[in-house]
């Protein structure tokens, strides 16, 4: 009985690591040539965003504010350059598929103007109907 | 049976308590001293004074050792070295500051110091006040508009 | 039963190793065949393991004491609950568990990534393997879970019932907090190995570090679950009221935490600025073998602790494994130094970047300074042929000031700002926490306290709650202003725009409380007294009286209890109920302290016995002020963890490039 199931053990991780049919290799996900500039590009923007955030805190003095930025907007304006030298050197066309913010639909009182992120019934402003927005 | 296991249960908890022995508690004059004093049986880290296994087979004789010492009038250096002379080394609660005991102390001291010093080389090495990538201001203006509209759309 | 399951450890270590060989060779030759049969080989290995491990399970539910490993950790009387964690309470069956643990993690990373990161995929692997081999060797050859028990020649014996787990751990945060640690040692094998792939095949980016960036939070997390089931249960099991003893096992565990939460702070730097990336695969490869360091030095006896394991074999092949590995990813850290250059300079020494570098510099010198402590014995056993003892007051001299000035950064760094600070910016943001650092000290001192220590550090903890609070405060009212949102939604959207950062200051809140809760022991008090029933002794604030004692007897252990009442000012404040177990099968006698909790301080009773010569119950009484406050920062700790689980609402939206269609110009060969 061990011996059987021993031997049965066995032969089952045999068959299945070594006999891999053709179909079963995975089919790898397309990457990008240009992967790492749009991390590059996506990561600064990312900084740029901070930094008007932490402006927006009072964190930040203006002196500090303006000089990071524009390092900033020079460091971009390199990444943007390189990625147009990769572009050049594969000999590719691109397209930029555009960030999509997932903003949620705004709701805008018909009456008083005053947006808000979820929809409602009755305006949290004014205290209106807020249907003719749907 | 019930009232044979009761009874066993009597001799047993009798037995474990004669390992008990009222000389244990700690006096502040024995803290004083058995703070210096390792406890060495060799399962926890604390010291003499600090060990709450009030059946310690170390520091319950070596409490008892040092109430008589100090009975006899002996000073506390004098306590501490006769622990030494008997225990090595060892009985010490920390290292001691002469032979290779400094070095316990003095290598975390002399890594920080080592890592302040890399800090400071690193610092050095890769501060550039100014320095951001080499791009002219045209350059810069040449992206300024892609860079404005892909910025705004993010926020 | 017993030689399936030797068997499917043996089979597993085949597997581990032609894992191993078919991902270096398929990478090598570029035969995605042997690629996709290397990872069937781990899935095999998972399943063997696992299959192993339930019989090893089965056998200890149901009491198979014809196997040494049961017969030694398990007994009938045991509760269901004890005689699964008997799985791990030995050195056998934890390393079946650690094998168990590893594969699975394995598994989950084959899974995932079936057709992700093909290129670095062999690597990884084989780095995942190659420690599994390891630790499958272990149990393959070494120590053998499914060894059954003879007598010198062939007859098995059956010994009819077990010795039963240490007494001492059969108590619920037990069964949880070897496990918890062993997630978070093994879980650290993940990143490492994705930093090693991509080192190796030179990945452009650093994608390394957002593939693990998660794998590397969990295992954070469960690090410090188990390092603080570990502190709650000496807490509230060995009596002696510490939660934290510099034993060498509890300094291994915090050693690779130590090393990770360096880890966690400087890769935002690479993430942000593309700095610090031979920094960074130093940390993740540090943190990896200090796992596998502790792993070491719980099972091989080198230094004496209460959580050692019974000396064994392995020690000698551990740090074979260790040399050999650490020698190899050194070699290829050096080899690829041009890969790791830094993309980015630092503009100013006061800046959030350099804020950074200290908070590094700290931890791992706290992490050096209890590494050397711990191993000093036997260094200097070595060299200077003396055992010198390294006991818990060194460890607290050179780890208090250590532990304060991170506290001190902790505070600091996020009023820095990235790159530079202006003085103006400084004085801006630094006022208004140091007036309340000034002002907490100031009050304290009011009320009669003098220790440095603790002065210093409550005063660091409202410096650092300031700077929290108005982080998230500021951030509120901004948002409130923009999208007119209420309070709490406003907090939550801030929270979700960034939640690595705010999940992380909530972290932060978790550690200020746990330093709250450390300050308190500067005003521990204790006392132990041989009182009548009846008679009342004081400690603190209380009265204390024992009304008297009970004992009783169940099939697992015979019991006697001490009914504890305590007053203040004359009045009932709680009864207590400690108690003292002797253990049937093992004989061993364990304290069941009682512990009134409360956020100002805990009042903590043990029962240690009778006196021999008076035969009046012994108690051991303390009050230990702040402790709760430990607990309560684990909760906020692992709720801060989770946010930063979340994934950010605005993050990673960015654009991406797509390869459109070829260019009219000549097209140079694709790389």
């Amino acid at each position: 009985m061990t011996i059987a199931i021993a031997a049965l053990l066995v032969l089952g991780v045999l068959i299945y690591t070594l006999i891999v049919r053709p179909g079963s290799l995975p089919e790898p996900e397309p990457v990008s040539p240009f992967r790492h500039v749009d991390e590059a590009k996506a990561r600064i923007y990312e900084n740029l965003r901070d930094l008007q955030f932490e402006l927006r805190l009072g964190k930040l003095s203006d002196e500090d504010y303006a000089r990071t930025k524009l390092d900033l907007q020079k460091e971009l304006a390199k990444v943007l350059s390189d990625a147009e030298k990769l572009k050049a050197e594969l000999g590719v066309q691109t397209s930029v598929k555009a960030a999509k913010p997932k903003v949620a639909p705004e709701h805008v009182c018909p009456h008083c103007g005053k947006k808000f992120k979820e929809a409602m019934k009755f305006c949290g402003s004014c205290g209106k109907p807020m249907e003719a927005d749907a | 049976m019930f009232r044979l296991r009761n009874s066993a249960l009597a001799v047993l908890l009798a037995g474990y308590c004669l390992a008990q022995s009222s000389s244990q508690y700690v006096t502040p004059e024995i803290r004083r001293v058995g703070d210096k004093l390792a406890c060495l049986c060799g399962a926890c880290k604390n010291t003499v004074a600090t060990c709450q296994m009030l059946e310690c087979h170390y520091s319950l004789p070596a409490r008892q050792r040092i109430a008589k010492m100090q009975k006899e009038g002996a000073a506390d250096a004098v306590i501490v070295d006769d622990f030494v002379k008997r225990e090595g080394k060892k009985a010490l609660a920390e290292p001691p500051n002469e032979g290779f005991g400094i070095m316990a102390l003095a290598t975390p001291v002399l890594a920080i110091g080592a890592g302040l010093a890399l800090i400071g080389w690193f610092l050095r090495r890769y501060r550039k006040p100014n320095a951001v990538p080499v791009m002219t201001d045209e350059e810069v203006q040449k992206y300024q508009d892609q860079i404005d509209k892909e910025f705004s759309k993010l926020d | 039963m017993e030689n399936i399951g030797a068997l499917a450890i043996l089979l597993s270590f085949c597997l581990s190793i032609f894992a191993i060989v078919a991902s270096l060779v398929g990478a090598w030759k570029k035969k995605p065949f042997l690629i996709v049969s290397a990872e069937r080989a781990v899935i095999c290995v998972w399943s063997l393991v696992t299959l192993a491990s339930g019989l090893l399970i089965y056998a200890l539910m149901v009491g198979d004491y014809r196997l040494a490993y049961v017969a030694a950790h398990s007994n009938k009387a045991m509760p269901m609950i004890y005689k699964f964690s008997a799985w791990w309470g030995g050195q056998e069956g934890s390393l079946l568990m650690w094998n168990f643990i590893l594969a699975t993690y394995a598994l989950v990373v084959i899974l995932q990534n079936r057709r992700k990161h093909r290129e670095i995929m062999p690597y990884v692997t084989t780095t995942m393997m190659v420690t599994q081999a390891f630790f499958l060797m272990l149990i393959a050859f070494l120590v053998p879970p499914f060894q059954v028990l003879s007598t010198g020649g062939k007859a098995i014996v059956d010994v009819g019932d077990g010795q039963g787990l240490n007494p001492l751990l059969q108590y619920w945060t037990m069964v949880i907090h070897p496990p918890t640690l062993y997630l978070g040692y093994v879980g650290y094998i993940v990143p490492f190995a994705f930093a090693l792939g991509s080192l190796i095949t030179r990945q452009p980016g650093d994608s390394w570090i957002f593939t693990t960036r998660r794998w590397a939070i969990v295992t954070w997390l469960f690090q410090s679950t188990g390092i603080l089931l570990g502190a709650g249960w000496a807490y509230s099991v060995l009596g002696w009221g510490g939660y934290w003893g510099w034993d060498p096992v509890e300094n291994a565990s915090f050693l690779p935490w130590l090393t990770s939460t360096a880890f966690l702070h400087s890769v935002t730097m690479q993430e942000k600025k593309g700095m610090m990336k031979v920094w960074n695969l130093v940390l993740v490869a540090a943190t990896f073998f200090l796992c596998i360091f502790g792993t070491f030095l719980t099972r091989s006896g080198i230094v004496s602790s209460v959580h050692a394991f019974a000396q064994s074999p392995i020690g000698p092949y551990f740090v074979a494994f260790l040399t050999v590995t650490i020698a190899i990813t050194i070699l290829l850290i050096l080899s690829r130094l041009d890969y790791l250059k830094s993309e980015a300079p630092l503009e100013s020494v006061v800046s959030r970047e350099s804020s950074f570098l200290f908070n590094n510099l700290i931890l791992l010198a706290s992490c050096f300074a209890i590494l050397w402590g711990t191993l000093f014995p036997v260094i200097s056993e070595a060299i200077a042929g003396e055992k010198i003892s390294v006991d818990a007051p060194w460890f607290n001299r050179v780890n208090v000031p250590i532990g304060l000035a991170l506290l001190f950064l902790t505070g600091v760094g996020p009023l820095l700002a990235w790159r530079r600070s202006t003085p103006d910016n400084l004085k801006r943001n630094f006022m208004w926490p140091t007036i309340g650092f000034v002002a907490t000290v100031a009050i304290l001192m009011g009320f009669g306290i003098s220790h440095f220590y603790a002065l210093l550090s409550l005063g660091l903890c409202t410096f650092v709650t300031w700077t929290i609070v108005s982080e998230f405060f500021k951030g509120t009212m901004a948002i409130r202003q923009k999208d007119g949102l209420s309070f709490v939604p406003a907090v939550i959207e801030l929270t979700h725009r960034n939640t690595r950062r705010y999940g992380g200051y909530i972290v932060h809140m978790g550690i200020v409380m746990m330093f709250i809760g450390f300050s308190g022991a500067a005003f521990n008090k204790d006392t132990t007294v041989e009182v009548k029933v009846g008679d009342k002794f004081p400690l603190g604030r209380y009265e204390i009286k024992v009304s008297d004692i009970k004992m009783g007897q169940n099939e697992n252990y015979i019991w006697q209890n001490a009914i504890v009442e305590a007053t203040v000012d004359g009045k009932p404040f709680a009864t207590l109920t400690p108690e003292r177990r002797i253990y049937e099968k093992s004989q061993q006698p364990v304290s069941m302290v009682a512990i009134k909790r409360q956020l100002n301080e805990d009042l903590y009773i043990n029962f240690a016995g009778m006196g021999s010569e008076s035969q009046l119950p012994t108690i051991q009484a303390y009050v230990f002020p702040l402790v709760t406050w430990i607990w309560a920062g684990y909760w906020v700790l692992l709720f801060g963890s989770l946010i930063c689980l979340v994934p950010a609402k605005i993050k990673m939206q960015y654009a991406r490039t797509e390869v459109v269609g070829v260019s009219t110009k000549n097209v140079p060969a694709t790389k």
